[in-house]
């Protein structure tokens, strides 16, 4: 395959085609100019905390998400094991977040937790837990960066993702995120909203079609605890 | 307040009586209407089938024509041939003169609705019609020249008339010039969908402001022996029931 | 399954408004994604404003595209993808199927791709002996049947349950059930399997990054998210005008696209790919490919007019809007891209010797335009290429003559007001063979084959007759001087 030459040639299309329609370009930007000078972001007013925890609590909570908030890591621990014992979880694939491991080290129970789990094993796990680097308040999105935190696959594979997020984490706009993001780009950035969902059959809603039927998030809040 | 009158080939050989009913209404408005015989069509049929050479001759013939008018603006009882206008300059792409002799020509010429609410400031012609009426939006005074709520004003405003409106009021009548009859079975498929909303609102008229959607959707109408009429938007507003 | 093509769209049209079950299949998508798009816009305060920002971003880039390109293909380079260019789809087949070889690989699984149904690369694998398998829901039913797209977001929108619960009790041997959970949950068992064992993941691409090389791809289903991290190899097809300058643009492109395409405020999922991993132990594939490829895409650079379809981001909002399209489907048209946008893309890309009829097939009613949240004036494409047909720009000369000639005739005679006025007269002369109470009822036989379009008007609708006194006639005797 001479891809140099493949190359060369698409560039020189480009470059012709695009001379080519400078004779016709001053007419149409008459018509169609887009006028860009009205474009402005909204401002929004700077958001509390508690704020930003309510705008995405609701979004979640609008695209099927279940939320809960706590106020420490073992208050967080006492939910989830509410939750593996309620979902009958045997095989949990954790992510490598700190985070999750503090909380998975308060657990005392028999179900085994994989980390870098292989594809197979995978599989059959039927939890996952990982982190988030951050959450977008506006969609009720969860954003997660490869180099934070190993997630692709234990928040995508199992039936059930359990997130688990810090209140500071949580910006209003995916403008903001973008701009955090991008000052030290992952290699993969995964944004999560909602379950995985399919409306290929008649445009009925069906979850849970490739990735988790449920997205479970576990706030922690710990200006919770200081007013408490 | 001179107006030159574009009253569309349409208008001329099929339904005069909207070109005077729109007569009616500017001069009761207090407009001096002058009509200039010379005109003829806008080239519209050749420039939507694809021939702009033809339209580019209509359109240099309609310049010419309504430049040596003095008169303040423009008006014709058709959004879709009023959007033609408006469209003139495009053919003119790589001809500064003629651009700008058509966008001159452009900017003085008006859909007939928008003309009395815009530019006259009228939304009460005095009119009274008996019935039940409903407006259907004619894609390009809709979409093209953005004209929506100046004929629904003005026909609210019509004495004894009840207006309804339409579940599909701004969906496509499916006329579409040489479409409606190079695709009659889509055309028609699109229509019935119109003529079945026009039904369940009880409508004694079906009014819009073009002449090519009341024929399509008239046509329709009266073949299947329905009581709705199609009525220009002029009629309605020069009617003294 | 024999595939329909675009020179035979009017017989496919018929055939499809005959087609009662694909005619309520549209008219729930019509309402469904029309209504959900209706309540997603109003969640955003300036719309207009995004609409006007994404087409400026667009017309930025298309208007430097090599750079913009140079760019894109540099920055992933530096982040580990290997960049590989094709001038069509052949090449860009050729090259996905080297890369396999090469990898000895023939486990593949595939993400829904617009552009590689364009350049039918699952039949250039199924050639030499490779089955690809589609992952996503709809895909995946379509490619069981044997059939294609025919809506851009919702594939097999043409299918009822009933006809997908059949083809899974005959191509996966499930027990017939209709109920959307079941058949869901069953694509979701078998196609694990096919993960599981795949080699390689073979996606497309909605926006690539300029500044950073960064690939995303939106989803709801999560399975480009399986695609594209299990298998050890990514292969990503991406059309050149697919990039855009600044990551931060990705916020007006993620605000508009869900909400035209399916009505969501966002996708459930985005991945943003940057290269490859940075550990050898870190999770994804070892290798990303992304074949930029142009397939005719440059030459739309060369007018204003047609470049506007280079700013398409594939939302299928026109489709869903667009009266003809709800009447007829995606299948009718003949081509991988369906309905208002496919009318002006196929053309191009194919050629309009094979595809004359697809630019007519449309009312020109707008409302495409008035949805499209790059705000491509679509009509006026059609117009354009309308007149690339008839004037004989490109390969036309089997239009017809009989139009030709005919637009010959009005063009000379309705531009002189003696002969205009004679046309009406002899009208009036004609129409007395035909008219009854003032309009032309069905006209057929004789008189249909000699004036086609009266006998098309006549067959559904009456027609008007020329009126006794013409305007101008009034004008004269009644008002000029009144």
């Amino acid at each position: 395959m001479n891809n140099s030459e493949a190359k060369s040639a698409i560039f020189a299309s480009i470059r012709q085609n695009l001379a080519a329609s400078l004779p016709f370009d001053a007419a149409h930007h008459a018509h169609h100019a887009p006028k860009d000078s009205t474009f402005t972001t909204p401002v929004l007013p700077e958001l509390s905390t508690e704020n930003l925890i309510e705008n995405f609590r609701k979004n979640l909570e609008s695209v099927g998400g279940n939320f809960s908030i706590v106020y420490d890591e073992s208050e967080a621990a006492e939910i989830l094991l509410m939750m593996i014992g309620e979902k009958k979880a045997r095989k949990i694939a954790v992510s490598d977040s700190p985070l999750v491991e503090k909380i998975v080290g308060f657990l005392k129970m028999d179900a085994e937790f994989i980390e870098n789990a292989s594809a197979d094993r995978l599989f059959e796990c039927d939890l996952g837990i990982t982190g988030a680097q951050w959450a977008i308040a506006e969609t009720g999105t969860l954003v997660l960066e490869s180099e934070s935190e190993r997630h692709r696959l234990a928040s995508l594979v199992p039936p059930v993702h359990v997130c688990i997020l810090e209140a500071g984490q949580i910006r209003q706009t995916l403008g903001e995120i973008l701009e955090l993001v991008q000052q030290s780009l992952s290699r993969t950035i995964t944004f999560i909203t909602g379950a995985s969902r399919t409306s290929d059959i008649e445009l009925t809603l069906a979850i849970g079609v490739h990735g988790p039927g449920e997205l479970i998030v576990i706030l922690i809040d710990k200006t919770e605890e200081a007013e408490n | 307040m001179k107006i030159s009158l574009f009253i569309t080939c349409l208008v001329d050989q099929l339904c005069p009586q909207v070109g005077k009913a729109t007569v009616e209404v500017l001069r009761r408005a207090g407009c001096e209407v002058v009509f200039d015989e010379r005109q003829t069509c806008c080239g519209q049929p050749a420039f939507n089938t694809g021939y702009r050479t033809e339209a580019r001759k209509f359109a240099k013939r309609f310049i010419e024509i309504f430049e040596e008018s003095d008169a303040d603006f423009i008006v014709s009882p058709s959004g879709s041939c009023t959007a033609m206008v408006k469209h003139f300059d495009e053919l003119f792409a790589e001809d500064e003169n003629w651009r700008s002799r058509a966008a001159r020509i452009a900017a003085k010429t008006y859909e007939f609705s928008a003309f009395l609410v815009n530019v006259l400031k009228i939304e009460d012609t005095n009119a009274s019609f008996s019935g039940k009426l409903t407006w259907h939006d004619a894609c390009h005074g809709l979409r093209d020249l953005n004209v929506r709520d100046e004929p629904r004003k003005l026909l609210k405003n019509v004495r004894n008339a009840e207006f309804v409106e339409l579940k599909n009021a701004d969906v496509c009548c499916g006329f579409g010039g040489t479409f409606a009859v190079k695709y009659p079975e889509i055309s028609v498929a699109i229509l019935d969908n119109k003529i079945a909303e026009i039904e369940k609102s009880g409508a004694d008229a079906v009014v819009a402001c073009d002449a090519s959607c009341l024929m399509q959707i008239g046509g329709r109408l009266s073949r299947l022996g329905s009581k709705a009429k199609p009525m220009h938007i002029a009629e309605i507003l020069a009617a003294q029931e | 399954m024999e595939h329909l093509t675009a020179e035979t769209f009017d017989q496919n049209a018929r055939a499809a408004l005959a087609d009662t079950q694909l005619r309520g299949a549209l008219k729930n998508l019509a309402v469904t994604f029309g209504e959900r798009r209706q309540a997603a816009i109003a969640t955003v305060e300036n719309w207009e404003d995004l609409r006007e920002r994404a087409r400026s971003i667009k017309d930025e880039t298309l208007a430097h595209l090599d750079k913009y390109l140079t760019d894109f293909a540099d920055n992933a380079e530096k982040a580990g993808a290997q960049i590989h260019w094709a001038r069509d789809g052949r090449e860009a087949c050729a090259i996905v199927l080297e890369l396999l070889k090469e990898r000895d690989a023939t486990k593949i699984v595939k993400s829904k791709s617009m552009a590689t149904e364009e350049i039918h690369l699952n039949a250039a694998l199924e050639k030499t002996g490779i089955d690809p398998v589609e992952t996503d829901l709809g895909e995946w039913i379509i490619q069981l049947a044997g059939e294609t797209p025919s809506h851009i977001v919702v594939p097999a929108i043409h299918k009822t349950k009933g006809q997908i619960a059949d083809l899974f009790v005959e191509k996966v041997g499930i027990e017939k059930s209709d109920d959307v959970d079941v058949l869901t949950k069953t694509a979701r068992r078998i196609l694990r399997t096919r993960f599981a064992e795949a080699e390689v993941g073979i996606s497309g691409v909605n926006f690539g990054v300029a500044e950073t090389g960064t690939i995303l791809i939106l989803e709801n289903e999560g399975n480009i998210r399986l695609t594209t991290s299990l298998p050890k190899t990514h292969i990503a097809l991406m059309g050149i005008e697919k990039v855009v300058p600044r990551f931060t643009d990705l916020d007006v492109f993620l605000k508009l696209l869900p909400r035209s395409g399916t009505g969501q405020r966002l996708t459930t999922y985005q991945s943003l790919i940057t290269g490859t991993k940075r550990n050898a132990t870190d999770e994804g594939p070892a290798e990303v490919h992304i074949i930029l490829m142009d397939n005719g895409r440059s030459r739309m650079l060369a007018h204003p007019t047609t470049r506007q379809s280079l700013a398409c981001i594939r939302c299928g909002a026109c489709l869903n809007a667009c009266p003809v399209y709800q009447q007829i489907g995606g299948h009718a048209y003949g081509s991988v891209y369906p309905g208002p946008i496919g009318a002006v893309i196929t053309p191009q890309l194919v050629g309009i010797g094979k595809t004359k009829q697809l630019p007519f097939a449309s009312s020109l009613c707008g409302a495409c335009r008035e949805v499209c949240p790059v705000k491509i004036d679509i009509p006026e494409l059609l117009l354009h290429l309308r007149a690339e047909i008839a004037e004989g720009v490109t390969e036309t000369s089997t239009h017809k003559f009989s139009e030709k000639l005919a637009f010959g005739f009005y063009s000379f005679a309705w531009s002189r007001p003696e002969f205009y006025k004679l046309g009406t007269k002899i009208s009036r002369l004609l129409q007395k063979f035909v008219a009854k109470d003032g309009k032309i009822g069905k006209t057929s036989g004789f008189l249909a084959k000699l004036a086609p379009p009266l006998g098309a008007w006549t067959a559904w609708r009456d027609a008007p007759t020329v009126a006794p006194k013409s305007f101008r006639e009034i004008w004269k005797s009644d008002l000029e001087n009144k």
